[in-house]
């Protein structure tokens, strides 16, 4: 190290202002760097593969290709659903206590972006990384020719997973600033409790949550909507709006989580004891 | 530079009571100047640092950065300073390269002046050896020059180190505080908290001893150690004499 310092090439006042999205990709990009390790890649393999070999046990177990009608509800669960949301719990709920274990909290929040462009970049980031394995893994399902006509489902899954990763990413932003040492816990309980027991109920509860927007696009992209009219229960358990309002609630229900989890995080107070 | 008045930092405690961290602290650091922060382990330099860095709130008082208010005008405040932690949290993975072409993408900068930035700081900070090579692999005292670049990335006129020689030897150290001592001498307003006294005794122009969130003796090293005949004699006073009140 040289004690003479360093001449500057450029001075705080030539840099502009950093515009607020170029913080946030700028973040992003960041995390995306740290978030390519060998165990999150070998994470990243086993969820790109799983649902595949769960597609082809099943397809063994039955003796033939699975059909349509079966195979594709169980590719749901599989990919927009448990894929997604394994991903985003672990790329999300850690957003805050991450950073503050590993000592990167500092460093990172006192860049011009501050705490907002931290938390919108690692979700940018999160939503990346999930929708490019729920992405590969849906691929690699439709590829090995398990479901009967599975290419079908090519698009509808792909908008299904892209509104899967923006909604659940948001909603797992609160538990990652809300309590960030028990996030990855809480965030389970956040998705079995709001998204898999509230989504489930008939009520105004259930208009709160991403998982009923997601059957409803499922049920209507598919078209499965008059197969449900035989079985009156069912017509509880998704949406009536047109799809294009459960697009529009998903995006407007991130926006709120992400507005409510940035609020939270710019108020709360991270004491140097609490980082370790 | 940087100006401290009246500052305050009440926390909860768990029991429901106010811990205070920061009480009535001021200070000042101008261009070109080096101040030593001094206290003990839970005297309040993080705390103080932290409000200036932004990364806490104050309950009261005012503390500005190149002119820029923490709380009302938080983005210019840390657009004029460079922080640096004793826990250098730099990512295991990436190279000193990448760490610092991040870190100056977060301050907006971008083609080749990020480049030409990034290239000065590999060298000045002797980094050339183990610019790509990833951090997981270096040493302490290599760790903690990456941890000091970031800082300096933005080329901030005010420095804010919480002690950043307690990880290193005292070869590192010295290095450390030679650097700095040249970022001083280049304008930098350099405000530094660390509890090795013996090792800032001779660089800084003044030193501010806090013991308890309260600011006990503050001045240049003349009037400091007065009749202590150094500073850790006199430091200890400071806080006897705190103690005993």
């Amino acid at each position: 190290m040289t004690s003479a310092p360093p001449p500057p090439a450029v001075s705080p006042t030539e840099i502009p202002p950093i515009p607020a999205l170029a913080a946030v990709v700028a973040v992003a990009r960041f995390q995306l760097a740290r978030l390519l390790t060998p165990p999150r890649l070998a994470m990243a393999a086993l969820g790109v593969v799983f649902p595949t070999a769960i597609l082809l046990a099943a397809m063994k177990a039955s003796g033939r290709t699975l059909p349509f009608n079966y195979g594709a509800p169980l590719l749901y669960a599989l990919v927009p659903e448990t894929v997604c949301m394994l991903g985003l719990l672990v790329t999300m709920c850690p957003a805050v206590a991450d950073e503050l274990e590993r000592g990167t909290w500092v460093h990172v929040a006192v860049r011009p972006g501050g705490r907002r462009s931290l938390l919108l970049g690692t979700y940018l980031a999160a939503v990346a990384w999930t929708g490019t394995v729920a992405l590969s893994a849906l691929f690699l399902a439709l590829a090995s020719g398990a479901i009967d006509g599975g290419w079908d489902v090519l698009w509808p899954f792909i908008g299904l997973i892209g509104l899967s990763c923006v909604g659940r990413a948001a909603l797992f932003a609160l538990p990652a600033v809300i309590i960030p040492k028990k996030a990855l816990v809480a965030g389970v309980g956040v998705a079995l409790i709001v998204e898999y027991l509230a989504g489930f109920i008939p009520a105004v509860v259930n208009q709160l949550t991403v998982a009923l927007r997601l059957r409803t696009l499922l049920v209507r992209w598919m078209g499965w909507r008059h197969k449900l009219y035989s079985i009156p229960e069912m017509q509880l358990l998704i949406d009536t709006n047109p799809p294009w309002m459960q697009v529009a609630a998903v995006f407007l229900l991130a926006a709120v989580f992400l507005a409510v989890a940035i609020a939270i995080l710019e108020w709360r107070q991270f004491p140097p004891s609490e980082e370790s | 530079m940087i100006e401290v008045e009246h500052l305050v930092k009440h926390y909860r405690s768990g029991s429901g009571g106010a811990v205070r961290a920061v009480d009535d602290v001021s200070f000042d650091v101008r261009s070109g100047e080096m101040v030593g922060l001094l206290g003990a382990n839970g005297a309040g330099k993080t705390t103080t640092l932290r409000m200036l860095a932004t990364l806490l709130r104050p309950t009261s008082g005012t503390a500005r950065v190149a002119g820029h208010d923490v709380v009302t005008d938080p983005v210019g405040a840390r657009r004029s300073l460079g922080y640096v932690s004793a826990t250098t949290g730099v990512p295991d993975r990436l190279s000193p390269r990448e760490i610092l072409r991040s870190f100056g993408e977060l301050h907006g900068l971008s083609g080749a002046a990020l480049d030409g930035r990034v290239e000065q700081l590999v060298d000045v900070l002797d980094l050339g050896p183990c610019a790509d090579r990833p951090a997981g692999r270096l040493s302490s005292g290599q760790r903690q020059r990456v941890s000091v670049g970031r800082a300096l990335v933005h080329d901030p006129p005010a420095l804010v180190l919480d002690e950043p020689t307690s990880a290193l030897d005292v070869l590192g150290a010295r290095d450390l505080l030679d650097f700095l001592s040249g970022l001083r001498r280049g304008g930098r307003a350099i405000l530094l908290s660390t509890h090795r006294l013996n090792e800032i005794e001779g660089r800084c122009d003044r030193f501010v001893a806090i013991h308890g969130g309260r600011v006990i003796a503050a001045g240049t090293r003349e009037e400091f150690v007065g009749a202590a005949g150094s500073l850790e004699e006199a430091f200890f006073a400071a806080v006897g004499g705190a103690k005993a009140e």
